[in-house]
């Protein structure tokens, strides 16, 4: 090896080294974050497909910021803000299709169990009815219940994700549910 | 009775919210989104690297140091303003030091186009103009001693009262 290759491979190989490091990274946070990515983007768009593109946006989004993955202290927190504000972006963008009339979706969402398929769609319509009610909340209790839906998420990273107080959650979530409660004693809910 | 009622009511609509709300928060994505999102992420990549950099010393700089193109932006702007204000003031100095430049003069032509405008001599001073031999003074009538006096044959227009002619035995 002359010296110019030894010095050439001196300054390409960190370079490289840090290239594959952050693809590394990158497939480490797809496979631990995808599922709870989906369900945050999920609970906003209520269709299989506009919550997947959300995912891939999300990550296409790190890609392009790989040189910011070093500084990030929560991925979680910071990939769900992403995804958070990508859903929110579609859905001021696109208000001509209807959420939660994809009842496909809703019994695709709902977990596999015992139930027979009949009871599946009557329970996917109910939910579908209250998913619509929700929608009729204000942004801020309404957001605050749709996150603390997805499982994977603690109060306290929704409170991170959404820029505010762990305490100011709780109220949110709190009235969020008294809210949905009354509204749904004035619908009528089946017996 | 009703209030028995609401409890249960009320446990029944929480159930609900919270059925409603796990359908959407235990949502599974069909299989194999992983691999999609790698595979598309790797397209992406390849994009990226072949897509031609306009600036490449500036990227080099923004990837290598983390220098913000800003801060990088600012700095050079700090440094012209310098050397402008430097090179504006050597050059006064210079100037100052070489020559003391005098007023201009001004050299005002006393013919030809725009002599009129350029000159303005102070206008010869009015001589006075000779009385004419009727002329005197606009109080000369008033300039004698005493009352002013109306001539005996003196015409007095109709209507018009008229002091009687002072007489000198009354004067006195």
């Amino acid at each position: 090896m002359s010296c110019f290759e030894g010095q050439l491979a001196a300054w390409v190989a960190p370079a490289h080294q840090k290239t594959v490091s952050t693809t590394q990274t990158i497939a480490t946070l797809v496979a631990e974050y995808s599922t709870a990515l989906y369900r945050v983007a999920f609970s906003v768009t209520r269709n299989a497909a506009e919550a997947e593109d959300a995912v891939q946006e999300t990550f296409l989004r790190v890609l392009r910021h790989e040189s910011r993955l070093g500084e990030i202290r929560d991925y979680r927190v910071w990939l769900v803000r992403i995804v958070w504000n990508i859903v929110l972006d579609k859905k001021r963008r696109a208000k001509t299709r209807p959420e939660g009339e994809d009842l496909a979706d809703h019994a695709r969402a709902l977990p596999s169990g015992d139930r027979p398929a009949d009871a599946s769609v009557i329970s996917s319509q109910e939910h579908a009815r209250i998913l619509a009610l929700i929608d009729r909340l204000p942004n801020r209790e309404r957001e605050a219940l749709l996150l603390s839906a997805v499982e994977e998420l603690t109060t306290v990273e929704i409170a991170a994700a959404l820029g505010t107080t762990e305490s100011s959650i709780r109220s949110r979530i709190f009235r969020a549910r008294r809210e949905l409660a009354l509204l749904l004693e004035k619908e009528g809910i089946p017996r | 009775m009703n209030n028995a009622m609401e409890p249960e009511n009320d446990s029944r609509i929480s159930t609900t919210i919270d059925e409603a709300l796990q359908s959407i928060g235990s949502a599974t994505p069909t299989s194999g989104l992983e691999g999609r999102i790698l595979t598309r992420l790797a397209s992406q990549r390849m994009k990226m690297e072949s897509a031609p950099v306009r600036f490449p010393l500036l990227a080099g700089l923004n990837r290598s140091s983390r220098i913000p193109a800003r801060a990088l932006g600012f700095v050079t702007s700090c440094l012209l303003a310098v050397i402008v204000v430097a090179g504006s003031v050597s050059h006064s100095r210079k100037l100052h030091s070489s020559q003391i430049v005098a007023p201009p003069v001004l050299v005002l032509p006393s013919h030809g186009i725009g002599a009129a405008s350029a000159v303005h001599p102070a206008a010869p001073a009015s001589a006075p103009v000779p009385a004419g031999q009727g002329a005197r003074g606009r109080s000369s009538r008033r300039s004698g001693p005493g009352r002013a006096r109306i001539a005996p044959h003196s015409r007095k227009a109709p209507g018009v009262a008229v002091p009687a002619p002072a007489s000198d035995n009354s004067q006195n």
